[in-house]
């Protein structure tokens, strides 16, 4: 483990400490939570862990670098926040996904804009927005994320 | 058996996958697996205490007092507000909806509505930490604080476009014709906490949350307002 997991289960460690001094009843709950939703997520962590061998085994990284790597940027993050925008993964599912894609050699620049589109914008959820929020809402709230998250992945390509 | 590979399709698929490419080729599927490993072995480490802390901070943040600092002339403080109720929540962005909505009607500005949104999506403490391991703490630095910049620029941008008369809010049904509860089923995260605290009352059925009678008397409807306040999502209410 490196030092950076070790102090985050440090922290979470004396914070359920804490809260188990305080409130029994209220962190028994909370923990009930953590199962349900770890239960809940499990099947879809492990499948896209497994992916990631599958892919790494047969897209040679040379493969993955000319697709994702520094030579078309442009085309690569606008596909990349593209797939973002329609794909409804869990955040932290996506981590590892992406991290393998990195290490494999693609460029950090797509990779930034698919993290920050497919948290930000939901076409998939946008017919629910849309119906609480009203249309006008949800179409720029959506539009200017899409733009930011294109921003914000070049500005992270000049400055890394 | 059949429910556990309806619920898992992708996982199920993988596997298939994998049993195809053992019995064909096995030394590709030895190495995918051996690939697989490393990510495997980083997940086992800090999914749970990701969990966990998602649900210690979903229990101890105080929501009452900073869904109370909201409102058009709340300033920087609203903002500030807006940022700390989307990062310490749980759940996917369209679970921040109801909760926004809720928010809108009692007077918080659209800008703010837009931080929260936008926070609740990609500014999660929990979710930070994994990001660094898996990206490195640079990578996770730089990207937090731009982030919370675009988020600022797009809030006020959002502002200038939408006007409040742009989005219909309905009027607050009078609670004294309150004969039962529902759930909306497109918000509940299926966290099961409803279950846990009543299982008299609910049951989850597919990963979402079911009632087991719609109509209640009014001792039970108090009984149940505990579990109402607690639903991560307010994905249940009284109707």
């Amino acid at each position: 483990m490196d030092i950076f997991t070790i102090s985050l289960w440090g922290i979470t460690g004396t914070a359920f400490f804490i809260s188990l001094i305080k409130n029994k009843q209220k962190t028994f709950n909370s923990m009930k939570m953590a199962k349900g939703m770890m239960k809940n997520m499990i099947g879809e962590i492990i499948g896209i862990l497994f992916l990631i061998g599958l892919v790494l085994t047969f897209i040679p990284p040379e493969v993955i670098k000319n697709i994702l790597g520094e030579s078309n940027q442009f085309i690569s993050t606008m596909i990349s926040a593209f797939v973002g925008s329609i794909t409804l993964l869990p955040a932290f599912v996506a981590f590892p996904m992406v991290g393998s894609f990195v290490d494999a050699g693609a460029s950090i620049v797509p990779a930034v804009a698919f993290l920050t589109t497919l948290t930000m914008v939901g076409v998939v959820t946008f017919p629910l927005e849309k119906q609480e929020f009203g249309l006008k809402f949800a179409m720029t709230r959506n539009i200017l994320s899409f733009v930011f998250a294109f921003i914000i992945a070049l500005m992270i390509g000049v400055i890394m | 058996m059949i429910e556990i590979i309806k619920k898992n399709k992708l996982m199920t698929v993988v596997f298939l996958i994998y049993i195809f490419l053992f019995i064909v080729m096995p030394d590709k599927a030895y190495l995918s697996v051996k690939n697989s490993m490393y990510y495997i072995i980083e997940m086992i480490e800090i999914l749970p205490v990701i969990f966990i802390l998602t649900s210690i901070i979903e229990a101890w943040v105080p929501k009452e007092v900073i869904l109370n600092g909201f409102g058009e002339k709340s300033g920087i403080k609203g903002n500030i507000f807006s940022f700390l109720l989307g990062s310490f929540s749980a759940g996917p962005i369209y679970a921040a909806f109801p909760i926004c909505k809720m928010l809108l009607k009692k007077g918080a500005s659209i800008s703010n509505v837009v931080i929260i949104l936008s926070s609740w999506a990609v500014i999660k403490v929990p979710m930070l930490a994994n990001e660094a391991k898996f990206l490195g703490p640079k990578f996770m630095g730089i990207r937090w604080i731009l982030t919370v910049i675009s988020i600022l620029i797009m809030s006020y941008l959002t502002a200038v476009f939408v006007k409040k008369e742009d989005i219909a809010l309905k009027e607050e049904q009078s609670l004294n014709k309150v004969t039962g509860i529902d759930i909306k089923k497109q918000y509940c995260i299926g966290c099961g906490l409803c279950e846990k605290l009543m299982p008299q009352h609910f049951k989850l059925v597919d990963k979402k949350a079911h009632i087991r009678e719609a109509v209640l008397d009014d001792a039970k409807i108090n009984e149940l307002k505990e579990v109402i306040d607690k639903c991560p999502v307010k994905a249940i209410y009284l109707k």
